[in-house]
């Protein structure tokens, strides 16, 4: 009876969700999708919001990557939203999951293939990491798949060495100097500019690694602070600690 | 083995990190300008990197650069590229062969490789010529997984398994 009740629930749920999403317009010039209210110029705007970070992102922000325009300058709050979140998510494992003296597990040791490999790879998904964090204006990705790679790198080595545990204390300072950086980059935009996480560096040529004002710091920023907070979240969880 | 200085070792990750990044960015159609500031960026990364990991890279710093080791190591890259086509094609034939050719097992041989990273890249040659799988490594024990044993002695059936790749790899690391 009650496997029954879901599934008419599910159905009844896909069968919402479909008939909204049936009049979502895909695929339709986006001209046709209703015009902005510009706040500034205090008039309805001559175009659709998709289409102005289209057709005026580039110039607006200096990034080549208009989901990276959008998510570290145009919405900028929303990245320091999630930043924040992932700081609490780490705290709050660190808290929950802290013991003073772990005890530490019999773990075997692990192949020595994996030993040697993993630290061979290491230095290299580290630099790999650090190339999609600070190309995030002009490639795919960002802080946060950089962060998650840096994260991995060392995630690795705890896999394969069970004795390996990061720094606490190096973890903290990286993490908050990383996230100090990003609001100080955000005051110094109100303060020069008036708004705060206002884009106040010059932009640069399109393309060119230093362009995009302030977009590439904040993402170093981004990059270093979620690879620590993984990696601390990490730490954490395995528990094994001398 | 003789130890040699971090900072040596420091330079080599550096190095390494430098040559990778540049595999990274560079394109033939780019400004010149434009690699200029990428190379800036990956000095700076790359003293980064390597000093997270240079501990963990390399024991023998920049002698693992000799000229005697890269041209062994240049000479080793094709003679394995064709040790793993032939095998394939081997395995190839012992799946479609009706007769089903296949004698499996787990044979025990030994190496004289005494360098990590010179075992590793043995038991990686090995896993990658299909029909032989490295299992374990203990010391100087390799157990293989094997699609036919052609031998159980340790030592014939190590010169079947190893091929060449126990001499090029001796030059290269040892």
């Amino acid at each position: 009876m009650k496997r029954v009740l879901a599934i008419i629930i599910a159905i009844l749920l896909f069968v919402v969700f479909a008939m909204a999403f049936a009049k979502i317009p895909f695929g339709e010039q986006m001209s046709k999708y209703p015009h902005y209210y510009n706040p500034i110029e205090n008039q309805t705007s001559n175009m659709s919001l998709p289409q102005h970070y289209l057709t005026y992102g580039k110039k607006d922000t200096g990034a080549t990557n208009m989901v990276t325009a959008v998510v570290v300058d145009y919405r900028g709050f929303d990245t320091l939203g999630e930043v924040t979140v992932l700081f609490l998510a780490s705290t709050g494992v660190g808290s929950l999951m802290y013991v003073e003296n772990k005890a530490k597990k019999k773990v075997k040791r692990s192949n020595a293939v994996v030993e040697t490999g993993s630290k061979l790879l290491f230095g290299f998904i580290i630099l790999f990491g650090a190339y999609i964090f600070i190309h995030g204006h002009l490639t795919p990705g960002g802080g946060f798949p950089g962060g998650a790679i840096i994260a991995s790198s060392f995630l690795l080595l705890y896999l394969a060495y069970p004795k390996f545990h990061a720094e606490h204390k190096r973890l903290n300072v990286s993490e908050s100097l990383a996230g100090l950086t990003f609001v100080i980059v955000g005051l110094l935009g109100l303060a020069i500019a008036g708004y705060f996480l206002y884009n106040f560096l010059p932009f640069g040529l399109p393309t060119y690694l230093f362009s995009a004002g302030v977009i590439p710091v904040i993402y170093v920023a981004i990059g270093v602070k979620v690879g620590s907070e993984l990696t601390g979240i990490v730490d954490a969880m395995m528990g094994v600690r001398e | 083995m003789k130890k040699v200085s971090n900072a040596n070792r420091f330079l080599y990750a550096f190095l390494i990190f430098i040559i990778i990044w540049c595999g990274f960015t560079f394109s033939p159609g780019i400004k010149e300008e434009q690699f200029l500031q990428e190379f800036t960026a990956g000095i700076v990364l790359s003293l980064i990197a390597a000093a997270f990991s240079y501990q963990h890279l390399s024991e023998r710093g920049l002698y693992n650069l000799s000229p005697h080791r890269v041209w062994w190591f240049l000479k080793y890259i094709p003679v394995f590229i064709w040790a793993m086509i032939k095998a394939n094609f081997d395995v190839a034939y012992r799946v479609l062969s009706p007769k089903r050719p296949i004698k499996p097992g787990i044979v025990r041989i030994r190496t004289d490789l005494k360098n990590p990273v010179g075992k590793l890249a043995l038991a990686n040659s090995i896993t990658l010529t299909p029909g032989t799988m490295t299992m374990q490594i203990i010391d100087d024990k390799y157990y293989i997984h094997w699609i036919y044993v052609h031998s159980e002695d340790e030592k014939e059936a190590g010169d079947i398994i190893k091929g060449d790749f126990e001499k090029y790899l001796r030059e290269v690391f040892e």
